[in-house]
């Protein structure tokens, strides 16, 4: 037999000095230096489970896999280090690890190919990682011991540079354990990019090449614990370019013009940001614009052309404020604001009986009208109890009746965080094991209705929420219960009188929690800028960064200071220079899609784009259909004519243009339901559809309103351009619009202003928020 | 149809406008992603083979998970957990031998052949498993990788009037792992996204959905309208950057271009096709989408997904968990099984008599397959280890199996293959070089396929 390659002699710790990485963008790429074993020899979890987990071998697809494969399991990235220790050297008749013979083991011989491997070649018999496995075997194969010190926490080094495209870099990992013992671990490390238009991971070993322009983060894996480093790459400067000399940016001197102002917090982190990549702010956007985007915004309304005169001729030079506090206080507030919530609170007749939709979503509206602070909001929401009818939200718990549902709902929906992974594993992307998830879900195994079971919508929808004393959700890997804990907290104390859902409510809620107020600030966020600081928004996991960190870091801390007080946050949303901005591109950032270099336009949502119809024509929908999940419908009475489609109490309202713009299903809580992308076939709605035909055509509506003044064109011009567009027409627009008009005879005219205002209403500048 | 040419409303001063022919270009050219210099340099660059411009791809996506050890890969000698209630029987084709449930297609199993030594590593979730049968691979790090209809749009572009990439009868819903399901155009943008119908197509009186306007619209009224639009739509400075914004207007042309083309009109009216015809597809909404396919393949559409279900939830499909709201082995066997055999029967025998087969491949794909052991509930869960797919026409010689799973369908035994394997196997059939670049993300080239991916090559020998 061949023998094992000699040792070095041991060095006395594993320890590498911190200056060394002090500057981590200089280290040359080249391969790391030869590992030696520490102290005491290879350590079973420190470095024998990392090496299998870095090859893949307990990954879902392979040993990790539920079932194991081969006959061999491994417990999911290592989350159970002595049941593989277990499987490792015990299972098999202990082939796997022969210690008088190492390399005869199976944990060499299978990986290397030497023997058969359905999973292929996994380690190389000259690296690094086969010597090591061959030394922990040959010294006896120790697994892990009670004094094995804890890992703490990891960390990479450099964790925030600046570079520029094209350039490469080095990272470190370090595990910190218990007792002060500091690893290198990079060799073990996983890493990914986060965004891989930017950045790409170039050799296995930490390093990173940058590939594009912006912010992104290369996310370091090491022993379930993750760790980021983030790094900027600045765009390539526009003022150099001779096509910027005319734009208003190179007027005045770069990051201090009008543009770069700061009004609130808002803009101090966006310009921060915005500097270092080398992006120049859009100018502020003119005033008819404004007030049609914050209108879209805080109300989903349109101006009227009333509203968009006024405003225009208002001197006072506070008027932009003015006009944000009066749109935060409209009876239209409300009615938007509760349809958005009510996309993450699942208010869907798919799921509830008539009723009981409507007892929530009107609970829903009054919370929103009173503006109930977030953190009281889903306190109320967590802690329901009583009659479906007469307290709305115990709803939340009627469309998912199982408490894993409920689980998963919540986190997902108050925290961004989908925990649905752990519910079989360790969560693969996350810190969340299989434990947590269960101990999570058990708080809700004491929740109880009157008239519970089977299908949602069997019966009338009265249904009585309560909680017992008694009943455990049993995690099934131990077949035991999984005392009740939120995610990283304390076990919940149980017995008599006790509502587990209470010390969630708390929990969750509090400012410590480091998602509640992320999420719903960023969600916020996402509402008025059309993308999130964090996207997607139900993704806030910790590998899925910011684009913005700072600027999220202030916004929550502002949002616990107001008290959860969600209206001032959108008033210092809407104040900011950030969300003045026009939308138009200029040399300095056309390149720029999320760093609010400037607005960016974005299709109306479903229900907006249908009112603003209705609205500009004056001829309302009609509602009076539900459609069920079997395909089959039902009759509503619950919208008399001229209810809006943002004020349905449901998304299952029949209503082809709603779906054909992609209004939110809420079926799922994910704000991806929501389609607000454009599509052929909206566009053969909107040219030849019934629903903008029908009401331009209407004999009562506005068309016929207009045309019964009697007035010159030109002035029917104007007004239609107010109506649709919130602004004036331009002298060209006019011109050519009155020239069309003088054409037609006198019986073609009605036809014609029909057509004039069916080409404003599918104009871009209709159809989209700008 | 409309005269475009009239002088109606002449003197329209400072405005562009277009005339029909001039404006059809323009559409051709950008909305639909026909990209004359695109698909010459695409032929240049030796990513087209030549002799392939007529040749589609119909892809019939399984929602749910066929369970491959109830259907395709009987394993009638295993212990009966793993069995299951059903038994094989022998099939035209003397290689194969297939479920009892599936008889229409024991009768045309000359024309098909079986991969039985699919697997993949991605999560045991519907969408892990609909972007990896559709584009490939897995989405990482942000980047969405296009669906293959999207990469044909992008190299071979529009032929005549319809769009290149259809999906029937409506995209994919949700599954379960809010994740994208990879039915778009990911990295090469919007505008390779398909054209969704968005209807029943067995719905009576069934027509594209606002395909044609209102009868008071007329050619003048039109005409006036599309003047009347560019009069605002001009240059509108904000849009610009604006990926959705410049899609939106691009959505505009193309739905005009299909509403005044008679041929893309043609090509989705299902009465022009005699009952029995209809009849032999099977009067539901996957039957008459397979028909609607064969429609437009014919008409010039290059690829066409037909997605059997639209969600796996509330529906009977082929997600036989065995219980509720997931469908039960019967249901299956009552259900699924009956219309989907007869659907796919009737697509592969009439492109076979109309003299289409050879160009046209219909792939059968879905996102797993079921365990190999019937659980509790009487049925079977997901299972990515391993599945069966199926391939005939355009260049598959049938009548073959390839590839072996183990005795119970738990792994692959023999040529194991990849999602990537799959689609390199369509791309091969269209004529597409699967070792060619697109334009990814930052300009970086990235591969049809990744490196080592490679077309099932025995199929078409």
């Amino acid at each position: 037999m061949r023998r094992l390659p000699l040792l070095p002699v041991l060095c006395s710790a594993f320890v590498i000095p911190v200056a060394l990485f002090a500057n981590a963008a200089t280290l040359s790429p080249s391969s790391p230096p030869q590992l030696v074993a520490p102290e005491g020899g290879w350590n079973f979890q420190r470095h024998i489970l990392p090496i299998l987990t870095k090859a893949g071998c307990n990954t879902g697809g392979c040993h990790g896999a539920l079932a194991g494969k081969g006959g061999f399991r491994l417990s999911l990235s290592a989350y159970d280090p002595d049941a593989d220790y277990m499987s490792i050297t015990r299972d098999a008749l202990g082939r796997r690890v022969e210690t008088g013979d190492p390399l005869h083991s199976l944990l060499l011989t299978k990986p290397t190919s030497a023997a058969p491997h359905k999973g292929g070649r996994r380690l190389d018999p000259r690296s690094e990682d086969y010597r090591i496995l061959a030394e922990w075997i040959a010294a006896g194969a120790a697994g892990p011991q009670k004094n094995d010190p804890k890992l703490e926490r990891i960390e990479v080094l450099p964790n925030k540079l600046a570079l520029q495209k094209g350039a490469k870099t080095r990272f470190q990992v370090r595990a910190h354990y218990a007792g002060g013992l500091v690893e290198d671990v990079t060799h073990w490390a996983k890493f990914t990019s986060t965004d891989e238009t930017m950045l790409r991971i170039s050799d296995p070993n930490g390093g990173v090449e940058v590939t594009g322009y912006g912010e992104g983060a290369v996310t370091a894996w090491f022993s379930s614990r993750i760790v980021l480093a983030r790094i900027v790459s600045p765009f390539p400067e526009a003022s150099h370019t001779p096509e910027s000399a005319s734009s208003p940016a190179k007027e005045s001197h770069p990051g201090q013009g009008k543009e770069w102002q700061e009004r609130n917090l808002i803009d101090k982190a966006v310009n921060a940001q915005l500097r270092q990549l080398h992006l120049v702010p859009s100018p502020e956007t003119e005033d008819a614009s404004f007030l049609r985007r914050a209108r879209i915004d805080a109300t989903g309304t349109l101006p009227s052309p009333e509203e968009t005169r006024a405003f225009l001729a208002d001197t006072n030079p506070k008027k932009r404020e003015v006009l944000i506090e009066r749109l935060l206080n409209s009876p239209e507030y409300n009615d938007y604001w509760t349809n958005r919530w009510a996309d993450l609170l699942l208010i869907s007749g798919a799921h509830l009986r008539p009723d009981a939709t409507k007892a929530y979503s009107q609970w829903l509206h009054s919370e929103v009208e009173k503006n109930t602070p977030w953190d009281q909001l889903v306190k109320h929401v967590l802690t329901a109890k009583g009659g479906s009818l007469e307290q709305g939200e115990t709803n939340f718990y009627a469309v998912h009746q199982e408490p894993e549902a409920m689980a998963e709902n919540v986190s997902q929906a108050f925290m961004g965080l989908s925990i649905n992974c752990a519910k079989c594993h360790n969560h693969p992307l996350e810190k969340w094991t299989n434990d947590q998830y269960y101990a999570f879900a058990n708080l809700f195994a004491q929740v109880r209705a009157k008239g519970w079971g089977g299908d949602t919508r069997s019966g009338d929808g009265k249904r009585t929420l309560y909680t017992v004393p008694n009943g455990e959700l049993i995690q099934p890997r131990t077949g035991r219960p999984q005392p009740a804990a939120p995610l990283d907290a304390p076990i919940v104390p149980s017995g008599d009188g006790v509502d587990r859902r209470e010390a969630l409510a708390e929990w969750l809620t509090a400012p410590s929690n480091p998602y509640f107020t992320r999420a719903v600030v960023n969600r916020v966020w996402a509402a008025f800028f059309g993308i999130g600081i964090v996207n997607a928004v139900d993704d806030l996991r910790a590998s899925n960064p910011a684009t913005n960190e700072g600027l999220l870091d202030s916004l929550t801390a502002f949002l616990v200071k107001e008290k959860y007080d969600l209206k001032a946050l959108m008033r210092l949303i809407m104040q900011s220079a950030t969300y003045g901005r026009s939308s138009e591109p200029t040399a300095g950032n056309k390149e720029d899609s999320r760093y609010f270099a400037r607005y960016y336009p974005r299709r109306l949502m479903a229900e907006v784009l249908s009112d603003s119809i209705s609205g500009v024509t004056g001829v309302p929908d009609l509602f009076s259909e539900i459609q069920l999940q079997d395909g089959s419908s039902e009759k509503t009475t619950f919208y008399p004519k001229g209810f809006r489609a943002i004020q349905l109490y449901d998304s299952a309202v029949k209503s082809y243009f709603l779906k054909t713009f992609g209004r939110n299903q809420r079926e799922i809580t994910c704000d991806c339901e929501r389609s607000n992308q454009p599509s052929v076939v909206q566009a053969l709605h909107l040219s030849n559809g019934t629903t903008l035909n029908d009401k331009l055509a209407a004999k009562e509506g506005a068309i016929s309103e207009l045309l019964a003044q009697q007035k010159p064109d030109s002035d029917i011009i104007e007004e239609a351009f107010l109506k649709c567009l919130s602004r004036g027409p331009k002298a060209q627009e006019k011109s050519a619009y009155e020239t069309l008009l003088k054409a037609v005879a006198p019986e073609e005219k009605r036809a014609a202003i029909e057509d004039m205002f069916w080409a404003l209403l599918t104009s871009r500048e209709f159809l989209f928020q700008h | 149809m409309f005269d475009f040419l009239s002088e109606h409303g002449a003197g329209l001063c400072g405005a562009s406008h277009l005339k029909r022919r001039e404006f059809l270009q323009v559409g051709a050219l950008s909305a639909l992603g026909l990209s004359l210099p695109q698909y010459m340099a695409a032929k240049e660059a030796g990513a087209v083979r030549p002799g392939h411009d007529e040749n589609a791809c119909i892809l019939l996506f399984n929602l749910g998970g066929p369970s491959h050890v109830d259907l395709w890969d009987m394993k009638p000698d295993a212990p009966a957990e793993v069995r299951g209630p059903f038994r094989p029987i022998s099939t035209k084709a003397p290689d194969i031998q297939i479920s009892e449930v599936l008889p229409l297609h024991a009768k045309i199993a000359d024309q098909f052949s079986l991969v039985r030594s699919c697997h993949h590593d991605g999560a045991a979730v519907h969408d892990a498993g609909w972007q990896m049968l559709q584009t490939g691979r897995r989405f990482t790090g942000g980047v969405q990788t296009p669906h293959m209809g999207a990469v044909v749009s992008h190299l071979l572009g529009q032929k005549g009037d319809l769009p290149p990439f259809v999906v029937l009868p409506e995209l994919m819903g949700r599954g379960g792992g809010n994740l994208p399901n990879g039915q778009a155009g990911g990295f090469l943008g919007k505008a390779h996204d398909p054209f969704a119908l968005m209807a029943d197509p067995s719905k009576p009186n069934f027509k594209v959905p606002d395909l044609l306007p209102p009868d008071m619209i007329g050619a003048v009224r039109m005409e006036r309208r599309q003047r009347m639009r560019e009069v605002v739509e001009g240059a509108v400075k904000q849009f610009e950057a604006s990926e959705d914004a410049r899609l939106m207007n691009e959505n505009f042309h193309a739905a005009f271009q299909l509403m005044t083309s008679e041929k893309a009109r043609n090509a989705f009216d299902l009465s022009k096709e005699p009952e029995s015809v209809r009849d032999r597809y099977g009067r539901n909404r996957f039957g008459q989408s397979c028909l609607l396919a064969r429609r437009l393949v014919e008409g010039g559409v290059r690829f066409v997904t037909v997605n059997t279900f639209l969600t796996v939830f509330g529906e009977t499909t082929w997600d036989i968990h065995g219980s509720k709201p997931f469908t039960s082995i019967d249901g299956m066997k009552n259900v699924v099984c009956p219309l989907y055999d007869q659907a796919y029967s009737a697509l592969i025998e009439d492109l076979q008599q109309r003299g289409l087969l050879k160009k046209t491949m219909v792939a059968a794909l879905s996102e797993f397959g079921r365990t190999p052991k019937v659980n509790p509930a009487g049925g079977r869960d997901h299972w990515p280890q391993c599945f069966t797919v199926s391939f005939a026409g355009g260049g598959v010689k049938g009548g073959r199996v390839i590839g072996k799973s183990d005795p119970v369908g738990g792994f692959p035994a023999e040529r194991p293959v990849l999602p990537g394997d799959l689609v390199a196997t369509i791309f091969h059939s269209l004529g597409l070089d699967h070792e060619s670049f697109l334009p990814g993300p930052s300009g970086r080239p990235f591969p049809l396929v990744d490196l080592g991916r490679a077309p099932i090559r025995e199929l078409f020998t």
